[in-house]
């Protein structure tokens, strides 16, 4: 029976269906069977197949978003009923577009499979200062800063709060993610960024790995 | 008509909505409902279509569309909508001509059809892509300028000043947006061709205060140049924006202020179809909302961030279509490409994209190479071959367009996720001569032969050169 739950868990976040979400995540907490296995067998793999389909533009944003939604619908009615010591949490991510940049279709689309993964974000939004992406890290104790930037104009404001972090003698405290129109790999690489996505399935792949190793260490 | 007051008086006083519920059951919501409506459907076997009624189909969804939605002001939280009479009317009183540059440099652009022979306009240069130094940045501009088939220049991109990284919204932007047009100009004279216009004025400013100060005359804008104004994906504007419109237009600048539009494939537009539709779309807000003259759309796909994808040339030829039959307006596709400069991958995506525009009845700004993001990976030779391909393409029939698309796409499709880098200026160009290198003008010639056999015809008339 709780294989036939994980799937119509699976099969509701990908058709975007929150009440159906909520109905069988309640089912799942009524007949006590194990939260996190709910988690891993259904949610956790509508995550990787709703990435695969974005990647291959089999789905659009709206409907990524609205999976995401119900995704994390679903978590918030199962994670507190998983118990501390198998506590289920893949991190925390605070993440925004820096200051000077307006765009944020990409940085939406990180943040919604991020959220469908397990990670707890908190999206500032657009044009951040950089005292603000640092401020809220320390507040929410975050594991990751993540900074999104479209143009070549305005990536500048990544090295900022890498150079700022440094500064305050901070740098070793959060992983410092970028990604964006105008990003790269060497420009990640010369600011001393500890990772760098093309892609929000990527940026996804290199989150985990990034919070696994720190983790272990 | 609509004066850029009303425009400002409706975003503050238009209908509130969060930006959220705008982007998923305002626009996303009611595009599926057009597309659906007038039964647009994207055929992955002809990248460039002939079908008239589908190029209308789309013009038509659009302006249904657009009457819905509107524009949403990202700063009052806002829309800014106009009935249809309001944009039927604006369509009618829209510039059908401008002249842009000086001298013996000044030409008009003009509105094409499909399969028309008038001549595409050739916006050229670096499609705002970043350089590392004033050097190249020199060496580049008068190189562009230096392309017979040239009639305006979009700079790269200066991303520093005395060695430090430029920041948005700070002096650092104010003086490299004054260093960028102080070189380009430079660069022009030195080419020779002083009186050409530079139509993406500026690269470097992001923000309307850096734009501003670079309109003092004494840096060499001029009201012949062209101005691009960006709108936010999908078809949002703010009050910054605004704010560089209500400076150019009260100075005197105003006939070339530009809507520049990159409605994005894959994201709140959807599918083909929806992106079609967008980019139509943001054509009306450009006239209405930034009260613009020419419009330069280009849509690109969400994770490859270039529009040479059957889906994207689909697009592009549709929209062009679109807006080339059932306007006057004065519309120039930017395309970006995938792959780095002088790699034959390059000059194949160029070529279809091209080919797609010009066939299908609008002009072109090239080129944005590699997605325009690695500083100084770009060379004279991919604008001065997507010119050359732009004018072999003039009076071509779309279904002919169509079938050498369908030979070049194969050529490159697989690799569009994991292109080639390809080479920087300085290993492309001899940095006292400019000249390209025997190896990448070996690239670019052999692309060109094989074009040559598909039937393209590479001849330069005085028509073509002004």
């Amino acid at each position: 029976m709780s294989e036939e739950l994980f799937k119509r868990l699976r099969e509701a976040v990908i058709a975007g269906n929150e009440k159906t979400v909520i109905e069988v995540a309640k089912e799942v907490v009524e007949k006590r069977l194990d939260p996190l296995e709910a988690i891993e067998k259904g949610l956790s793999v509508s995550a990787t197949v709703l990435g695969e389909k974005f990647d291959k533009l089999e789905i659009f944003l709206p409907d990524l978003l609205v999976a995401a939604d119900a995704m994390k619908a679903g978590l918030d009615i199962l994670l507190p009923n998983i118990p501390k010591e198998k506590a289920f949490e893949k991190g925390t991510v605070v993440i925004g577009t820096v200051k000077g940049d307006i765009h944020d279709i990409g940085k939406n689309i990180v943040v919604a499979l991020l959220r469908a993964n397990g990670f707890n974000v908190h999206d500032l939004g657009i044009d951040i200062p950089t005292s603000k992406l640092i401020e809220k890290a320390e507040e929410v104790r975050a594991d990751i800063i993540a900074l999104s930037a479209l143009m070549s104009s305005t990536i500048g404001g990544q090295k900022d709060v890498i150079d700022y972090l440094k500064d305050v003698g901070k740098r070793e405290k959060f992983i410092v993610m970028v990604g964006g129109g105008a990003t790269t790999q060497e420009w990640a690489e010369e600011i001393g960024a500890d990772g760098y996505a093309e892609t929000a399935s990527e940026a996804v792949m290199v989150a985990s790995r990034l919070v696994e190793r720190r983790r272990s260490t | 008509m609509v004066t850029l007051l009303d425009v400002v008086e409706r975003a503050l006083t238009g209908k509130p909505c969060l930006e959220r519920e705008y982007d998923l059951r305002v626009f996303s919501s009611k595009l599926r409902e057009v597309v659906k409506e007038y039964d647009i459907k994207y055929d992955p076997d002809t990248p460039v279509p002939s079908d008239d009624s589908l190029a209308d189909d789309v013009f038509n969804a659009a302006l249904d569309f657009y009457c819905e939605v509107g524009t949403y002001c990202t700063d009052t939280g806002r829309i800014i909508k106009f009935d249809e009479n309001e944009i039927k009317e604006r369509l009618k009183t829209a510039p059908s001509q401008l002249v842009f540059g000086e001298g013996a440099d000044a030409r008009t652009l003009v509105p094409r059809k499909p399969e028309s022979k008038t001549p595409p306009w050739c916006f050229i240069g670096a499609g705002g892509a970043p350089v590392s130094c004033e050097e190249i940045f020199l060496k580049l501009v008068e190189s562009y300028a230096s392309i017979p088939l040239a009639n305006s220049i979009t700079t790269p991109a200066l991303t520093s000043v005395r060695g430090i990284r430029i920041r948005p919204g700070t002096p650092l932007e104010i003086l490299g947006t004054i260093r960028n047009i102080v070189l380009a100009r430079e660069a022009l004279r030195r080419a020779g061709r002083p009186g050409l216009p530079i139509m993406n004025a500026l690269a470097t400013a992001t923000t309307a205060v850096a734009l501003n100060t670079a309109l003092h005359p004494d840096y060499g804008l001029r009201k012949t140049d062209g101005y691009l104004t960006g709108v936010i994906a999908e078809l949002k504007t703010n009050f910054d924006l605004l704010n560089k419109v209500c400076a150019l237009r009260s100075l005197g600048y105003g006939g070339g202020v530009c809507a520049e539009n990159g409605p994005l494939f894959g994201g709140y537009c959807g599918g083909p179809e929806g992106t079609a539709v967008t980019t139509v779309a943001g054509h009306f807000m450009g006239i209405l909302v930034y009260q613009a003259g020419w419009h330069l759309p280009f849509p690109v796909h969400i994770n490859y961030a270039s529009n040479s994808t059957p889906e994207l040339l689909w697009v592009t030829s549709v929209f062009a279509q679109a807006i080339s039959r059932n306007t006057h307006l004065l519309s120039l596709h930017l395309n970006y490409t995938a792959a780095g400069p002088c790699t034959e991958m390059c000059m194949y995506e160029i070529a279809a994209q091209r080919l797609a525009a010009v066939s299908s009845g609008v002009s072109i700004e090239s080129v944005g190479v590699g997605k325009a993001k690695h500083e100084d990976y770009l060379t004279p030779l991919e604008p001065m071959f997507a010119s050359e391909v732009a004018h072999a393409t003039k009076g071509m029939r779309r279904e002919d367009a169509n079938e050498i698309v369908k030979v070049l796409l194969p050529k490159y499709v697989d690799k569009v996720a994991d292109p080639p880098l390809g080479v920087k200026y300085q290993e492309c160009c001899d940095i006292k001569t400019g000249k390209p290198s025997k190896r990448c003008l070996e690239v670019y010639t052999k692309v060109k032969e094989e074009l040559k056999d598909l039937g393209l015809e590479f001849s330069i008339s005085q028509e073509d050169t002004g």
